[in-house]
């Protein structure tokens, strides 16, 4: 078939005057109203984290951080994390194997209740696992008599965690995966090569970029949930409170500076993992592009 | 209703699609553009069309005319210019009927026709592309060549001034393009349009148009009637581009040309003197012996004898410098050559034309 | 359920399936069914009490009002940043892409305190709108903001690709048979485009239904006023009502659910829509 000369449709948005375009006026409105209304909604917000956190200079700034609450409150968001974004990422390329590379029945209603946690209030999320191990839960007497803790303290934050970040690493990947199809393994297969080989040597590198882009918003979002973490944590200063609890708690003490100082962390950590995916879809692209 | 373009240039950054080309197209003629990919062809039409625009500041100014009036600043949307696009361009949300309609209803009310008009011509267009059965239809639902006739029909319902097909038959498969064109050309006998198809198909252009147009590097190399422009070629790449060919470099001299140990008599217009020569040739213009006919004939080897299909192709190695060529014989003369591969032949050239060489061509396979 | 369509050579079906729906039933279906489980101890009275007391009936009123107008803002304006994005070039386009992901990678609180210290009435975009007699913070306008910012992402993200893929030649033929480029945009690509648009804005809803970490901060919680439902349900929970929480979550679970499988038929139709040409 012939293909049609790419010069013959040039890019969309060079100088070239085209048939098919609005007058400068309409697109000089446009991106108006769309800067208009992402600075009222995304530019502000985002200036005002680090407007806040530096209004009293860079001193209070960092003096936030060398409160010992304030660290206990980092250190247990980055211990929830460590637990809940491994477990996913090994639930996610186990599910997106399953679903990926095999044909079995009920693989819509699989997919289906994966999601399941995205369409969940993060207050519900926190709310049914209070209801399975809180003090009048289904487990609580049971883990009264054994002198285990789970509402209230660490595992309960890191279970909530968990809930929350379920679907990232498998939503990513499944549709990645069933679009590889099953033809490359097949083809390690009939070379000698092992399952474990044929997974590791095979599968990983075409899914890697979509596995680190999972795996980035998953941490993403482990490290800033609040209100599935909130419901379990009972709030107690240094023990309980991740960096999201522990902003709000210095907010509503007017301790302005310090909340803002502590949101700044997190605000980095979502540029940070804005930048990557950026890079990651970059190298994505680069990679499926064909090569001249 | 005439279409004339006059000193066209489009550059698009560094590469110059259209390079100060004019071109007349009478009222009711169907003109094909014939021309490789990149030649310009399809920017030609496209800047017929509205969707494109001339460099503006050129010198002399370009100009688009439709009936003798300028409309080189017109956009396509007020130029009723029928546009066929090669994928057909149809608008999946919209069944057949209403694809066809869609040029009808967009119409500002004072011109627009009533349903009952837009409902009558409709169906009679449909009754044209002979899908009158399927107006309810999604675009989804047809097959390639259902969708470019409905894809005609939707330009014609807003009776275009003249129609602009381009590569209208080039994502359809051999048999329906065959027939699709021998549609297209008595369509065109009925309505008569003015209408100008692109298409590097060369078959194609010779076989529907009226007058075929080859473009090359963005510029037009040669206007004629198809048989014109076979017989005659303006220049090399003309008759390269048009049909198989074979090609032999010599040297020429005061009208005498030699190739390899073989002197061809040329009674070309070949002024150049001591000059190297591209010989060409049509793998059909010339006779194969077993004996030598004069000094003119060229032996050669028989590598290979394809005896499929209505003629014979054999694939020959000259015996002077191992140059390859092709010929054909129709299956009586093969019969009478009674020779097998891997026995020799004389070659006597019938028909050659001579250009001063030019190895910017590409040349096929058997060149030497 | 759940069981092969055919036989093939890759290893590792029985594990991976098995350790799926494991690992789905012990972290997701198990701790959901509690919720279930945990109404059905209340009679139909009470729970029917429970989930239409006045104050809960205002806090329907107010999630399920703001989401909607949330959503139809960002179904707009979505709209409008994607065609900007995909249609035109201008400085800081690519910077401007990927900063439409913040508020999903920004946390919840770190947004609602954002947004609280900029629309509060001394704030850089809430003193001048307070000039203009409009109260932005802890009034239904600040829950509004708040559920905006969420679901900013979610049409655009629908939207852009469907864009991309548009086919010029297209517009180019509706243009050749005379429209205008009015006419090119509402009767040819808001048609291709209304299923990625409905898509993403039953996705903005839904996401806006459930939201608290960047709501309580802005809204003031005024009871009757501005009170969301998951900030009624941590509300009773914090007064041991356990199963009076527990019935607000399932209203809100059954409507999350019915939502999920509207959002789910809408892809399918967008799906089927984009791959018929």
């Amino acid at each position: 078939m012939h293909a049609p000369s790419p010069l013959a449709h040039p890019a969309k948005s060079g100088s070239q005057r085209r048939a098919t375009a609005e007058p400068p006026w309409v697109r000089r409105t446009l991106i108006g109203i769309a800067l208009v209304f992402l600075g009222g909604f995304l530019f502000i917000p985002l200036a005002a984290v680090f407007t806040e956190a530096l209004a009293k200079g860079f001193s209070a700034y960092f003096a936030a951080f060398s409160d010992r609450v304030t660290m206990a409150s980092i250190e247990l968001t980055l211990i929830a994390a460590a637990i809940a974004v491994p477990l996913n990422l090994v639930f996610g390329v186990t599910a997106a194997w399953a679903i990926a590379k095999f044909d079995f029945y009920g693989k819509n209603l699989l997919i289906t209740l994966i999601d399941l946690p995205f369409s969940v209030s993060p207050v519900i999320s926190g709310l049914i696992y209070v209801l399975l191990f809180g003090a009048q839960g289904w487990f609580g007497p049971w883990m009264m008599d054994h002198d285990l803790k789970i509402i209230f303290a660490i595992p309960g934050i890191v279970l909530a965690t968990i809930f929350v970040t379920f679907p990232f690493v498998a939503r990513e990947l499944i549709p990645l995966m069933q679009a590889q199809g099953r033809t490359e393994e097949e083809a390690a297969l009939t070379l000698g090569a092992t399952g474990w080989q044929t997974f590791w040597r095979v599968t990983v590198p075409n899914i890697k970029w979509g596995l680190l882009y999972g795996v980035i918003l998953c941490n993403a979002r482990a490290m800033g949930e609040f209100g599935a973490v909130s419901v379990v944590s009972g709030h107690i200063r240094g023990r309980t409170n991740t960096m999201p609890l522990h902003i709000e708690i210095l907010y509503n003490e007017y301790n302005f500076v310090a909340a803002f100082a502590v949101a700044s962390l997190l605000t980095l950590l979502a540029l940070v993992t804005l930048g990557l995916k950026t890079w990651v879809q970059f190298n994505a692209a680069a990679e499926d592009a064909p090569s001249h | 209703m005439s279409v004339e373009v006059r000193h066209l240039t489009k550059t698009f950054g560094k590469f110059t699609a259209l390079n100060d080309v004019s071109l007349r197209v009478e009222s009711g003629e169907l003109v094909a553009l014939l021309g490789p990919s990149g030649s310009g062809k399809t920017t030609l039409l496209r800047i017929v069309a509205g969707l494109e625009f001339p460099d503006a500041g050129t010198n002399p100014a370009s100009q688009v005319l439709y009936h003798d009036e300028e409309v080189t600043n017109l956009p396509a949307s007020q130029r009723r210019a029928g546009f066929a696009f090669q994928h057909y361009a149809l608008f999946r949300h919209l069944t057949v009927f209403e694809n066809i309609a869609f040029g009808l209803r967009i119409r500002p009310k004072a011109t627009r026709p009533d349903d009952a008009t837009i409902h009558r011509r409709v169906t009679e267009l449909l009754q044209l592309i002979q899908l009158d059965p399927l107006g309810n239809r999604y675009p989804s639902q047809l097959s390639g060549g259902q969708r470019q006739r409905v894809a005609l029909a939707r330009a014609l319902a807003v009776e275009p001034k003249v129609l602009l097909l381009d590569e209208p038959f080039g994502a359809l498969d051999a048999k329906v393009r065959k027939e699709l064109r021998r549609w297209l050309r008595r369509l065109h006998d009925d309505i008569h349009i003015t209408s100008i198809f692109v298409t590097h198909d060369q078959e194609e252009a010779l076989e529907v148009a009226d007058r075929v147009v080859v473009m090359n590097e963005g510029r037009i190399v040669q206007v004629g009637p198809p048989h014109e422009v076979y017989d005659q070629p303006a220049n090399a790449f003309v008759f390269n581009f048009l049909g198989n060919v074979n090609l032999f470099q010599g040297r020429m001299a005061g009208g005498r040309v030699s190739t390899g140990d073989t002197e061809i008599f040329v009674t070309d217009e070949s002024d150049a003197t001591d000059a190297e020569a591209a010989i060409y040739f049509r793998p059909h213009d010339v006779r194969v012996t077993t004996e030598p006919m004069g000094q003119n004939s060229i032996p050669a080897r028989i590598r290979h004898a394809n005896l499929a299909g209505p003629l014979v192709r054999l694939e020959l190695e000259r015996i002077d410098n191992q140059g390859r060529f092709e010929v054909e014989l129709n299956r009586e003369q093969w019969k009478t050559l009674a020779r097998q591969p891997g026995e020799q032949v004389y070659v006597d050239l019938q028909r050659v034309r001579v250009f001063a060489a030019d190895r910017t061509i590409p040349v096929n396979d058997f060149s030497i | 359920m759940f069981t092969r369509r055919r036989h093939d050579v890759l290893p590792g079906f029985r594990l991976t399936l098995g350790y799926t729906l494991f690992y789905l039933g012990l972290i997701v279906l198990l701790p959901l069914s509690a919720a279930f489980i945990k109404t059905s101890t209340l009679t139909w009275e009470q729970f029917w009490s429970a989930v239409t007391a006045p104050r809960v009936l205002a806090s329907y009123r107010l999630t399920f009002g703001a989401s909607l107008f949330a959503a139809t803002a960002n179904l707009i304006f979505g709209l409008l940043v994607a065609w900007v994005l995909v249609r035109y070039e201008f400085w800081g386009r690519s910077i401007i892409d990927a900063l439409v992901d913040l508020p999903f990678a920004l946390p919840t609180a770190v947004a609602g305190i954002a947004l609280t210290t900029i629309y509060a009435p001394n704030g850089w975009l809430g003193a001048p709108l307070a000039a203009l007699g409009i109260k932005v913070a802890f009034t239904p306008i600040g829950v509004f903001i708040a559920l905006t910012f969420i679901g900013l992402p979610f049409v655009v993200r629908t939207v852009q690709p469907v864009l991309e893929d548009l086919d010029a030649e297209v517009e180019e033929a509706a243009a050749s048979l005379g429209a205008t480029r009015w006419q090119i945009f509402h009767r040819i690509i808001l048609p291709l485009l209304t299923p990625s648009l409905l898509t993403g804005f039953a996705m903005a809803f839904a996401r806006a239904l459930g939201e608290y970490g960047s709501v309580v901060f802005i809204s003031g919680n005024l009871p009757m006023k501005t009170e969301i439902t998951p900030l009624l349900i941590i509300t009773k929970l914090e007064q041991y009502d356990y199963a009076g929480a527990t019935a607000l979550a399932v209203v809100m679970l059954v409507v999350s659910f019915c939502l999920l499988f509207t959002i789910n038929m809408l892809q399918w139709w967008s799906s089927r829509f984009q791959r018929s040409n």
